[in-house]
């Protein structure tokens, strides 16, 4: 992420939290924090504990953070980089703040001819490929909630259309047959299955460096009769360090109401 | 192939939960951020580095990059360290340990290291490596911190052991390993209990003067890697110090451990630019030096000559110097009429001192130099005199003693930096404290342990230094101190070579105490051809098995420190 990414993501986060940024420019930026974004981000819960059973008047922080070589004419901001702890904080607040979701495509319309919407559930997911070594994939699944069809990259086609919180005028929503709940077992095996698909030559790698040093570990034990208790934890310790494994975690997701053009569009 | 896989279903608990309730649901624009931050923080491929992005501010020499990605992707994160002091085996710890926790490899982390060293590494994980490591202070920081830093000799101990025992831990992190070599001490039996999935040991001297110190180094890393004792014995094992298939050997042990040598990182040290500044004394002094020197042929110091060499050596310092010893052989003989006949006359001369040659000399050249200086002192008494004496000029400086707590060192280091032209250290100020920013260093007066000359030097002669580096040595003619300096410390190019190896050569000889050698040689020889004799053996000795002046300074090893640059 290079530094004006993180300008432009930092300006987004605090806007879109309704936090007032006091002043700007392309280098730095003051915050007046929110309550809610204080209690998130400022660490300092013995305040707000002492606050709520005093009935004080509120004073969340301000912040100023800096991205670039300037810095803001006065007091000293926090340098933010791709590595600042900070900033793993922000990331690791977006997953609070913005897992959830419903939305509706936001059509105009002539009045008095009423549009149906249909329903989507969609999530985000990473795909994890683990043992003494890593990688991830993110992948997005829509299922239309209607007939059952999965289409992938679905976050991305979504980012074309334009989405309110709000049902439009003269718009209805169309019910599901599909509840919600099953719609994400019916994406999990799609996404076991595009799983097997892959290409899994790390694993076996895994297991064949894993084989040679459990080998290597019963040759040094050879001789004992009794082995100690230490070779038990170097074996445990060599399959936690090795084992493959893949965890699927859903980063976020939730229900889109789309028009029926996107409908046709998504499945051709 | 059979895959274990898992779905993390606690989304789908709270998502129907707010079906439920209808909301709350978050915006567009968060549910977007939630999704680009993840996609930042993933790891789009198996192999490579991550986290020199998320370190913008360090700058990682090419050998420290290769170093991490060899031990996790060929060694599989167990792996000695070995490089050559002062080429940043720390950096490369924390760039590695940094890596394994971006890709979320490593939780739990136990760093086991000096107790002199414990609050340096927890700064340096925090500051350099945004770690949030915490110094073990209390029994609950075992359980509840993350990433802990302390020393092994307090985790070993109850209460502490069962409870570190019981963790367990993605990584552990061993500096100065090399103090594991022998398998029967309770250290090594209780590193060898930890549950560990990765290892680093960090080592500037690899062991290799006995067989059994690799083996058993690697065996606590990878048990089996060299066999178990038996067959490892068999295979490679002449008798007690030598080896046989030794290439084979290597070959194993290679497979475990890194160790880049400052030839192959092709980094060019500063330039050592030594001068040496010859001292007159007063007559004053040269009085009180000679009266000292006379004590040798008194039957009563018969069984101290020891001290007659201290107080030699103090006369070229500082009277202060001096006269604190001579207080001090007062009281502790208090009443014996002998002594004090002998010693009082010489304080009655201590006092006819009205001024100190060196310091005069000190002043000069501090005064022609256009920039920050060092002063080295053996001597408490000399360093305060010196502080009170440049005053007087109007020269500012700031003490610095091995006693000093960590923030006091640091804090006179940036007063130094900042603030004040001088700096008078009693000793090299002990590990990580770095004064690359100054080019100059008086040896005001010079220890009899070369390494101890060495570690001065090291603190402004490293990797960060800009310009050359001067090295002042003041020699009092007619002395002691110039003989020590000409018969042996230029003898073995002490002040131009970077002697890395020094303290391995002088283990291999038993020479541990050098120091006490050196006066042994001075108080027991028959006569001066005597003394050069053995001084010149000493200095050969040093040069053939360093091979010094064979492969030229640049080659050897730096400053014995254990810092992180």
């Amino acid at each position: 992420m290079q530094q004006h990414e993180i300008h432009r993501f930092l300006e987004r986060y605090f806007e879109s939290n309704d936090c007032v940024i006091e002043q700007k420019n392309h280098s730095y930026m003051k915050i007046q924090l929110t309550v809610e974004l204080d209690k998130l981000l400022m660490n300092r819960p013995f305040y707000w504990h002492y606050l709520e059973k005093t009935g004080g008047t509120p004073n969340p922080m301000a912040l100023t953070l800096v991205t670039g070589q300037q810095h803001p004419p006065e007091g000293n901001g926090e340098f933010i980089h791709f590595g600042s702890p900070r900033l793993h904080q922000i990331f690791a607040s977006t997953k609070k703040l913005g897992s959830f979701i419903r939305m509706y495509e936001a059509i105009r319309q002539d009045p008095g001819k009423n549009i149906p919407l249909n329903p989507w559930l969609c999530v985000n997911l990473k795909t994890s490929y683990q043992c003494d070594r890593k990688k991830d994939i993110i992948s997005s699944y829509g299922i239309h909630l209607i007939t059952g069809r999965i289409v992938s990259n679905f976050h991305d086609q979504l980012r074309g259309l334009p989405l309110t919180r709000k049902i439009p005028d003269f718009c209805y929503t169309l019910s599901a047959f599909i509840r919600p709940m099953s719609g994400l077992k019916r994406v999990e095996a799609i996404v076991e299955q595009q799983i097997t698909e892959d290409d899994h030559s790390w694993a076996e790698d895994a297991e064949n460096r894993w084989r040679e040093d459990e080998e290597l570990l019963d040759r040094f034990y050879e001789d004992e009769i009794e082995k100690p208790e230490y070779y038990q934890v170097e074996k445990e310790a060599l399959r936690t360090q090795y084992e493959p494994k893949i965890t699927v975690d859903i980063i976020n997701g939730g229900l889109f109401y789309l028009s029926d053009s996107f409908l046709s569009q998504a499945f051709n | 192939m059979n895959l274990n896989i898992i779905f993390n279903r606690d989304w789908h608990e709270e998502f129907a939960k707010r079906m439920e309730d209808d909301g709350p649901w978050t915006k567009w624009e968060l549910y977007n951020l939630a999704l680009e931050a993840e996609k930042n923080l993933s790891i789009p491929e198996f192999l490579g580095l991550q986290a020199p992005d998320h370190l913008p501010q360090l700058t990682f020499l090419p050998h420290q990059l290769e170093v991490a990605k060899t031990v996790i992707e060929k060694m599989n994160g167990k792996a000695i360290l070995a490089d050559e002091v002062g080429l940043g085996k720390t950096i490369e710890a924390g760039l590695i340990l940094k890596e394994y926790m971006i890709r979320g490899l490593a939780k739990k982390v136990l760093i086991l290291v000096p107790a002199s060293l414990v609050l340096q590494w927890t700064g340096e994980l925090n500051q350099k490596f945004f770690i949030p490591a915490v110094a073990q202070k209390k029994s609950y920081v075992w359980e509840q911190c993350d990433v802990v830093v302390s020393s092994i000799d307090t985790a070993k101990r109850q209460p502490h052991r069962d409870i570190v025992l019981n963790q367990d831990y993605d990584i552990i992190v061993i500096d100065e390993a090399h103090k594991l070599k022998n398998k029967n001490t309770k250290n090594y039996e209780f590193v060898q209990r930890l549950k560990k999935k990765f290892c680093l040991l960090l080592t500037a001297t690899p062991v290799q003067n006995r067989v059994e110190e690799i083996f058993n180094l690697v065996s606590l890393l990878k048990p089996g890697h060299l066999g178990n004792q038996e067959n490892f014995d068999k295979d490679f094992r002449n008798d007690r110090h030598s080896l046989k298939n030794e290439e084979k050997l290597k070959q194993l042990v290679n497979k475990v451990m890194v160790r880049n040598r400052r030839e192959d990182t092709g980094l060019k040290w500063p330039k050592r630019l030594v001068k040496t500044i010859p001292i007159t004394l007063s007559e004053s002094e040269r009085d009180l030096y000679n009266s000292i020197s006379d004590l040798k042929d008194l039957p009563a110091f018969n069984r101290s000559k020891f001290s007659i060499l201290t107080l030699q050596r103090e006369v070229c310092s500082s009277r202060e110097a001096c006269f604190l010893t001579l207080k001090n052989m007062l009281q502790k003989d208090a009443g014996n009429i002998a002594t004090e006949h002998t010693i009082l006359p010489l304080m009655k001369k201590i006092e006819n001192v009205t001024q100190n040659s060196k310091a005069q000399q000190t002043l000069e050249l501090i005064q022609s130099i256009n920039g920050k200086v060092i002063i080295f002192t053996e001597y408490r008494a000399t360093q305060l005199y010196l502080q009170w004496f440049l005053q007087q000029h109007g020269i500012s400086s700031v003490p610095f003693r091995g006693g000093f707590k960590r923030s006091k060192k640091d804090y006179m280091t940036y007063l130094f930096k900042n603030h004040a032209q001088v700096l008078i250290a009693t000793e090299a100020g002990g590990e990580g404290i770095n004064l690359q920013f100054c080019q100059h260093i008086i040896n005001y007066d010079l220890p009899w342990n070369p390494m101890r000359i060495e570690q001065r030097i090291g603190r402004i002669h490293r990797i960060g230094q800009k310009g050359d580096v001067h090295i002042y040595n003041f020699a009092t003619q007619g002395t002691i101190e110039e003989r020590i300096l000409n018969l042996l410390y230029n003898k073995i190019n002490l002040f131009e070579s970077v002697i890395g190896e020094l303290d391995e050569i002088l283990a291999k000889f038993e020479l541990k105490n050098i120091e006490s050698y050196i006066s042994d040689i001075m108080l027991n020889s028959e006569s001066e051809g005597e003394i050069k004799v053995k001084m010149d053996n000493l200095a050969a000795l040093i040069n053939l098995d360093g091979g010094i002046k064979k492969k030229g300074w640049e080659e050897h090893a730096a400053a014995r420190d254990s810092s992180l640059s």
